[in-house]
């Protein structure tokens, strides 16, 4: 495994870390057969995610790169290697897992930070626009209500979804 | 009955002992307890003059109860009981204690408490001897036949070795010939010799030499005297007790006379009726009347049932030239009596059908392992050519994909272990025959663990063929070019293939027998959790089941290789001959007794037995009551703690006889620490304190230990009646709930310690003054460590406050 530290290699915590978190219980299980990495269309189009190797790079505790490496992001949540892991590994439950724990950690891709800052500020991860107005009612649906954005925010910080996006914020400015 | 004269011989164990305990008051202790009349000490007792001295009192008549202290009793007791049975005193009437191991050693930094825990020890066991009942001997008459079911190289094997010693064998086959799966594999690995070369049974005269290796059909197997084959027949019912057992068989007709037939092949040629052929594993097909090769037996044809038009063609009946064909044949039920039986039913492929994403049964081209192996076979459809079955052309890129269906939880989680020898040897046979086809195998991992299995892989690799590292996700087809593709990642080099091939062989899981699960029933033996027959102990009693006079053989237990079956076939024909070589079965009858006029209705202990001993019996027009077979109770005493009324007893192990041990355990103190009374289960237990003395580790005296025979015959009360009689603290200490000899018992005593500790709290005593441990024999330091660590819990605790209520 170039590039990674010799400390790295034998970090069992971090697969100790997933398997705490739900939909994670099954990482342990892999056996690295590769039927997930032949089964998903995403790994078909591009060498840079390969689900077999993120849950190898996990296991072996790599934590550095599988979460701040852009693989976990590409997943397009087909579920089909989870469909036909022969070992019953959750592989897409456990992308979710780690893209959690990345985010709670300040990292996700701008596309997600802006749906995200969207939501509070609109209510909408899509935000209205004239053309979709038009086509509601092309079709006969009534003009949509603005969202209940005063809720939504105060569930959000409940939540802590805001300081998840300030942590993104800081990190970016930094 | 006689007057008790209780002898008590004590052992200073060549003089250590003396150092420690002080024997003089031991002695003079002794001879106090009423019905004591000999008390004696000695360096040892075991063997040599100390025996003597006992033997010589019993013979005398001056005793009739014998109380000896001695180290290593698990040693000992063997040369002690064995000499009194020999002086002609019944040996259950003997009780055997460990003042060394129990005693001194562990509590010798604390020698006057270690004398009264002595005391202790020899009152309890001089009680306890004086209540011991005779036991006697009880002989079963047993039948010196056997049954094999199956046919297979597995049954076959212990049928040869068994009928070879002198049993009667009964072989018993499902199928119309023998030979099961093996005999369709065509070649054995590593070997690469014929499938139906055995070893010749040593009753053919002709081929008495070491070397002898013949085909099963001139190997004179079937021709041994005292061996009688059933092909086409079923095992339906089997009654009866180990040693005597009365079995029914269900004997399909054959419809073509055995004696008769001549193998000339008329019959096929005129039969209009064409179906599937089952032994090629369906890629020709055969007419209803046929043989699956011609080297098979019994040599004759047979007619499948299901097919033929029976008199509305009857074309085979006229063409016959020796008038074999018998279509008015009817089944028979044959009774046969034997004393042992061997379940070897074997394995077979699992249908990989139901695994969508590789479309077997969809896509001719994809075929099995054992389809290849017929294909391969020159007795075979194809007569040795590997072909695309879509087109009958040869197959010039084949594709082998390992696992299918097994190491896969959603399937069969296990790995069927010679599935990857097998896909090898195909590999090997073809490459080595047609340079020039590619074939690839795809697998998660190569396991070539057997002797010469890793040179085979070698060999495959010296060959030219590839293998990828990397399960297929699918098996997909290009109907234009009918061309197979293989998705699969090299998951060594992260790099996603496409293979293309003109045939992709599965290697299919193995699985059990079909009807497995229906013959254990018959049997009344377990299954494992993956549907195999369950072995009594994997490393202990291989080929033996939890049934006495049940045995298993080959791949019925698991899959396996041809070496391994021949190994495992002799080790359950050893396993039978032993059992069965003498015509007896002895066996003690320290067994539970019912008392009828408590025992009603319920199905408690006949579902708790372990060993299937109890059955319910009709007592009158309302009323059923337990029966104990006495050949099949192993006197675990399960029973007894199941029993909600008492009404089931354990000879020598009844709530009296245990409650004076516990009194007299508890009644010389000696000690300022709070007692606790150890209550041990005779096997890892018992044993687990012994090795605490063994290593020399050390405990606090306050610990009384007390054998039952599993820690499963205690019932709630019994606890309850140890702080009843002075114990401060009670450890229940059984083998390891999987690990229990008794199979059931240490769990049962877990939860009913549960349940006690529910109980206690009732009666406003603290519930940590009772726990369960489970040890296994090494696991010396974890009593002692426990026996401390209780110690300490009870000081703080402080004294027991006892309810009257209790």
């Amino acid at each position: 495994m170039a590039g990674m530290e010799k400390e790295e290699l034998t970090n069992l915590q971090f697969s100790k870390e997933i398997k705490e978190h739900m939909g994670g219980e099954t990482i342990t299980s892999c056996y690295q057969c590769g039927t997930c990495a032949s089964s998903c269309p995403v790994a078909k189009i591009t060498e840079r995610f390969n689900p077999r190797n993120v849950i190898r790079l996990a296991l072996l505790g790599d934590r550095k790169k599988v979460l701040l490496g852009d693989a976990i992001w590409l997943c397009s949540s087909c579920y089909n290697c989870q469909e036909r892991c022969p070992q019953e590994v959750e592989i897409t439950d456990i992308i979710y897992v780690l893209r959690n724990i990345s985010m709670k950690e300040g990292n996700m891709p701008n596309i997600y930070s802006e749906f995200a800052a969207g939501l509070l500020k609109e209510g909408r991860i899509v935000p209205m626009s004239k053309f979709l107005e038009k086509k509601r009612s092309d079709i006969g649906l009534p003009p949509l209500k603005p969202a209940d954005v005063y809720s939504l925010r105060k569930i959000l910080a409940a939540t802590g979804f805001d300081k998840i996006l300030q942590r993104k914020e800081e990190k970016v400015s930094l | 009955m006689d007057e008790l004269k209780v002898g008590v011989f004590l052992s200073t164990c060549g003089n250590q002992l003396s150092k420690i305990l002080d024997f003089d008051a031991l002695m003079d202790f002794a001879k106090k307890i009423r019905s004591v009349v000999i008390v004696a000490k000695s360096s040892e007792y075991w063997r040599g003059e100390g025996l003597r001295t006992i033997t010589e009192t019993i013979r005398a008549g001056k005793i009739n109860r014998v109380v000896v202290a001695e180290s290593l009793p698990k040693l000992s007791e063997v040369n002690i009981v064995q000499a009194i049975e020999d002086a002609g005193l019944n040996p259950s009437l003997v009780e055997i204690l460990d003042l060394k191991d129990h005693c001194a050693i562990p509590h010798k930094s604390t020698p006057s408490e270690a004398v009264a825990k002595a005391k202790a020890m020899i009152l309890a066991a001089v009680e306890h001897v004086k209540l011991l009942e005779p036991v006697e001997k009880a002989e079963f008459y047993a039948v010196k036949s056997v049954l094999v079911i199956g046919g297979g190289i597995a049954g076959m094997q212990a049928a040869e070795d068994l009928a070879d010693l002198g049993f009667a064998v009964n072989l018993v086959e499902k199928a119309s010939f023998l030979g099961g799966l093996a005999a369709r594999a065509g070649r054995f690995f590593p070997t690469d010799d014929c499938a139906i070369c055995i070893q010749s049974p040593s009753s053919d005269v002709k081929t008495i030499t070491h070397t002898s290796r013949k085909c099963v059909y001139r190997s004179g197997f079937t021709e041994i005297p005292n061996m009688k084959i059933y092909t086409n027949s079923r095992v339906t019912k089997v009654d009866g007790v180990p040693g005597n057992y009365k079995v029914t068989i269900e004997k399909k007709p054959r419809y073509v006379n055995e004696a008769k037939c001549v193998q000339c092949d008329l019959c096929t040629a005129v039969c209009p009726v064409e179906v599937p052929d089952e032994y090629n594993a369906k890629l020709n097909k055969r007419k209803a009347i046929y043989i699956n090769v011609p080297s098979v037996y019994p040599p004759a044809y047979v007619i499948d049932d299901a097919a033929c038009k029976f008199y509305d063609c009857a074309k085979c009946v006229q063409i016959c030239p020796t008038g074999a064909v018998e279509l008015n044949q009817q089944p028979e039920k044959i009774r046969i009596n034997v004393g042992g039986i061997i379940v070897a039913t074997g394995f077979q492929e699992y249908d990989p059908y139901v695994i969508k994403e590789y479309h077997y049964g969809d896509y001719p081209d994809v075929i099995t392992n054992l389809q290849l192996a017929r294909m391969i076979d020159s007795f075979g459809p194809t007569k040795g050519a590997v072909i695309r079955p879509s087109t009958k052309e040869p197959a010039k890129r084949i594709v082998m994909v390992q696992c299918v269906g097994s190491r896969d939880r959603r399937w069969n989680p296990w790995c069927s272990s010679i599935c990857c020898m097998i896909s090898l040897k195909h590999a090997i046979l073809i490459k080595t025959a047609q340079p020039d086809i590619d074939i690839t195998i795809c697998y998660i991992d190569v396991r070539t663990t057997g002797r010469e299995h890793e040179y085979y892989y070698e060999k495959a690799r010296d060959l030219g063929i590839k293998f990828v590292k990397g399960r297929p996700t699918e098996i997909l087809h290009d109907p234009e070019v009918n061309m197979l593709v293989v998705d699969v990642e090299d998951a060594i080099l992260g790099k996603l293939l496409e293979i293309e091939a003109d045939l992709v062989v599965l290697a299919p899981s193995l699985v059990p027998a079909e009807g497995a699960r229906e013959l254990s029933k018959i049997l009344g033996i377990e299954l494992d959790d993956d549907g195999f027959f369950k072995e009594y102990n994997a490393k202990l009693r291989p080929t033996e089941t939890k049934m006495r006079g049940i045995f298993l053989s080959g791949g019925a237990t698991f899959p396996k290789d041809a070496p391994t079956t021949s190994l495992h076939a002799h080790s359950a024909a050893l396993k039978v001959s032993k059992f069965l070589s003498t015509g007896k079965i002895v066996k003690d009858k320290r067994i539970a007794i019912v008392k009828e006029e408590y025992c009603g209705d319920c199905e408690f202990c006949p579902v708790t037995c372990p060993y299937g001993a109890i059955s319910l019996v009709q007592k009158d027009d309302e009323h059923f009551v337990a029966q104990v077979s006495d050949i099949l109770c192993e006197g675990c005493g399960v029973c007894v703690g199941t029993c909600p009324v008492n009404a089931i007893e354990l000879v020598n192990s009844r709530p009296d006889q245990m409650l004076v041990q516990m009194n007299a355990l508890m009644s010389v103190k000696g000690t300022s620490k709070p007692l606790i009374l150890a209550i041990c289960c005779s096997e890892c237990g018992h044993a687990a304190v012994d090795s605490c003395g063994m290593a020399m580790m050390e405990y606090p005296a306050n610990v009384r230990v007390m054998k039952v025979p599993c820690t499963g015959i205690l019932q709630v009360h019994q606890i309850l009646e140890a702080f009843k009689v002075g114990a401060e603290g009670v450890m229940v200490v059984g083998c390891k709930t999987d690990g229990c000899h008794y199979e059931v018992g240490s769990e049962k005593a877990k939860r009913k310690v549960e349940l006690t500790k529910i109980l206690l709290r009732e009666y406003g005593i603290e519930p940590e003054r009772l726990e369960m441990i489970n040890l296994v024999y090494i696991e010396g330091d974890k009593f002692a460590e426990a026996a401390k660590t209780m110690t300490e819990k009870l000081e703080k605790l402080g004294p027991l406050q006892l309810m009257k209520s209790l």
